[in-house]
């Protein structure tokens, strides 16, 4: 019996052959859902492996220090925001930072404090440009390369500023400003690097550093009404074997500090990026199940088209009938030609979503991901659409009487 | 001595009881269309024995349950009432994949519309029931062809039905029926689409078959048919009215040359096949250009 499949495969290709036309228009209905799905995935698990991969190419000795205790379930954070947290006062301190810095094998912590206010120059800076007030560490564990001028520094002078490339242009119009003059919140500033352009919007520090004036904490302090506000401190380890070391060690002398209360959160390797990717994957999700509608469209579009199928070609079961074919051969005929609609719509969607990813990706500063677990998800939902919309009118070609369909003309 | 194989048989059968069992053997058999009022006997108490290489001719008015006896007997019906056993085992109460195996591997069809798949080509259309057999394709067209050579169709292997004419077509259809060597052949009004020459062409494979030892149930309209069969029933209001064994001698009913001339198709339906490929442009494939054009040379 195992010959009757090849020979259905024969045989499905070739009615899909006779009828081309229709047999290509069904099967767009499926390659539109499966190439929709396929880019919405593809460009979201791009997205998501941004944060990581930068973690990896900082060579994994970095850790993230977070305020707040760390949640037990992590999806609620995406399903339920809690405001009152998002807003609270940060539980990070300046001695946190001196007390990470203190800790056996840490090679450098930097704070990042952000703030609000305006950057001002020839012309103000767009809204979404931001302030950043660290240490000279930060360049240490962050890869931060200059176009121009030096990092901050111990010897720099008090009113140090380092600024993204795009910052300077928006700002002073072009991008040789070293020693320009701008002002944040009214405090002025003397420029003295400029960073190179990463075009990294989506990072670890949640920190576009292409449109960014770093100044020092001291300032920061002074920009913030003498209060210190840390959002996250950045540690490296001299080692990649010795972060775990490290990292146990901080976390000991941190509770300690902070009166034995567990405020706070560590996070290492894909834990930094988990929060960044799981908000793409979600996003992913919503949008692909309402892509999946369209895929659901183009099942009915299979379904409909096998019915038409299945009426036209009556005689045809009838025939086959009376020359020896079972229920299950007829079921088993028809269905074939309709997974072979829903896979080839699914293949040629897989590669048309693909395209559009890479399209689409032309204009973002990512790319698709190419993995096997797309293509698995992209075939298996052609192939449920095919099977799952071509069964019923299978089995109605195969309960057909093959008196009755014999006599019908056609 | 093959020929008269079946002629043997079929006067043993009315003499004596035969040491194999009759290939068909209908008790009281049934069938009963609609409920209530609209009730209807299609067959009412059949009761028919038919033996290995009977050659029968059904006869009788339109709506006296010829086709359906053969559509029961070719267990494409149930009836209603009544037993059916075919070589000597009762089928009639067998599951649907029972009887499609039976189908597959007992019984050939032969239709009075050809009923070839109009998608596939000749041969494809002959190998047809092997696949159900479950026979790889290479053999599947082996046996096609060669089946096909014995109708002298073998140039025509790779036409598609549309491109047959009417006897071509049927002959197509009869290759077809043997190819899974039936042990018995239906065949519903197996000229009834064709005109008189055409006709006899068709009956004098079937009476070939016939005398290969091979069983033929066939339904007709056209008296002059029955002058091939060995036996002729005919049927009314769904009974064996008359069950006549005819001594067939040799059945000889050449068309003479006048005749040939005005030859009347027995039945004014015009020939689907050939109003078909008229409208159609013609889809030769390969093999069949190259044979034409063999031909042609």
């Amino acid at each position: 019996m195992r010959f009757l499949l090849l020979n259905h495969l024969e045989n499905a290709h070739q009615s899909l052959k006779s009828n081309k036309m229709r047999s290509a228009l069904t099967m767009l209905g499926v390659t539109i859902g499966v190439a929709s799905i396929t880019a919405i995935l593809a460009l979201s698990a791009g997205a998501s492996k941004v944060v990581g991969d930068q973690i990896d190419a900082l060579g994994g000795n970095i850790a993230v220090i977070r305020p707040g205790a760390p949640t037990v379930e992590p999806l609620t954070d995406i399903v339920h925001v809690n405001p009152h947290r998002e807003f609270s006062v940060s539980t990070l301190t300046e001695s946190d930072v001196a007390l990470a810095l203190a800790t056996p094998h840490v090679a450098a912590a930097a704070p990042l404090m952000i703030l609000n206010g305006t950057i001002k120059a020839n012309s103000t800076a767009p809204f979404d440009s931001s302030i950043v007030a660290t240490t000279p560490d930060l360049a240490l564990i962050s890869d931060l390369p200059l176009r121009a001028g030096d990092f901050l520094s111990a010897t720099s002078p008090a009113n140090a500023v380092v600024i993204g490339t795009q910052l300077s242009v928006n700002i002073f119009g072009t991008e040789e400003s070293i020693g320009r003059m701008l002002s944040i919140r009214g405090m002025p500033f003397r420029v003295v690097g400029i960073l190179k352009n990463t075009n990294n919007p989506i990072n670890y520090n949640a920190v576009d550093f292409d449109n960014t004036a770093i100044v020092s904490l001291t300032n920061g302090k002074l920009l913030n009404q003498g209060i210190v506000q840390i959002q996250q401190i950045n540690v490296r380890s001299d080692s990649v074997a010795n972060l775990p070391g490290a990292i146990a060690s901080i976390g000991t002398s941190l509770v300690t500090a902070h009166a034995d209360e567990r405020d706070f959160t560590v996070l290492t390797g894909d834990q930094i990026s988990q929060p960044t990717s799981r908000l793409f994957y979600a996003i992913a999700g919503v949008t692909a199940a309402v892509a999946g509608i369209s895929l659901l469209v183009g099942g009915i579009g299979i379904m409909n088209i096998m019915l038409v199928s299945v009426a036209e070609r009556t005689r045809e079961i009838g025939i086959r009938k009376a020359l020896g074919a079972n229920n299950a051969d007829v079921t088993t005929q028809f269905l074939i030609e309709s997974l072979a609609m829903g896979i080839g719509g699914g293949i040629a969607g897989y590669a048309i979503g693909y395209l559009i990813a890479f399209i689409i990706s032309t204009f973002l500063t990512f790319d698709p991901v190419l993995n096997w677990q797309i293509a698995v998800v992209a075939l298996a939902l052609s192939a449920i659409m095919g099977t799952v919309f071509g069964l019923y009118p299978a089995i109605r070609a195969s309960h057909k009487d093959p008196i009755e369909s014999l006599r019908q003309f056609n | 001595m093959g020929c008269r194989m079946g002629v043997l048989v079929s006067i043993i059968g009315q003499m004596q009881t035969p040491q194999t069992p009759p290939v068909i053997e209908l008790i009281d058999l049934k069938k009963r269309f609609g409920i209530g009022d609209a009730e209807h006997f299609a067959l009412d108490g059949v009761n028919l024995v038919i033996q290995k290489g009977e050659f029968i001719a059904i006869m009788g008015p339109s709506g006296c349950g010829k086709t359906t006896l053969l559509n029961v007997i070719g267990l494409l019906d149930n009836s209603t009432d009544g037993d059916y056993s075919l070589d000597g085992y009762p089928v009639a109460a067998l599951g649907p994949r029972r009887q499609a195996r039976i189908r597959s591997r007992q019984i050939g069809f032969i239709f009075q519309s050809f009923n070839l798949i109009a998608r596939l080509n000749v041969i494809e259309n002959v190998a047809l029931p092997l696949t159900y057999k479950g026979t790889p394709r290479l053999k599947r067209l082996k046996l096609a062809s060669s089946m096909l050579r014995n109708f002298h169709l073998s140039e025509r292997e790779y036409y598609m039905p549309y491109q047959l004419s009417g006897g071509q077509t049927q002959r197509v259809a009869i290759a077809r029926a043997l190819v899974n060597n039936p042990s018995i052949i239906l065949a519903d009004e197996p000229t009834g689409n064709l005109d008189s020459r055409s006709s006899h062409v068709i009956m004098e494979e079937l009476s070939d078959l016939h005398k290969r030892g091979n069983t033929i149930i066939m339904v007709t309209h056209n008296p002059n048919l029955t002058s091939y069969a060995s036996r002729v029933i005919t049927m009314l209001d769904g009974r064996v009215a008359t069950d006549t064994h005819v001594p067939i001698t040799k059945p000889k009913l050449e068309l003479l040359p006048h005749e040939e001339a005005t030859a009347i198709p027995v039945y004014s339906r015009p020939v689907k096949t050939a109003k078909k490929t008229s409208g159609r442009k013609t889809r030769l494939t390969k093999k069949a250009l190259r044979i034409a054009r063999k031909s042609q040379a």
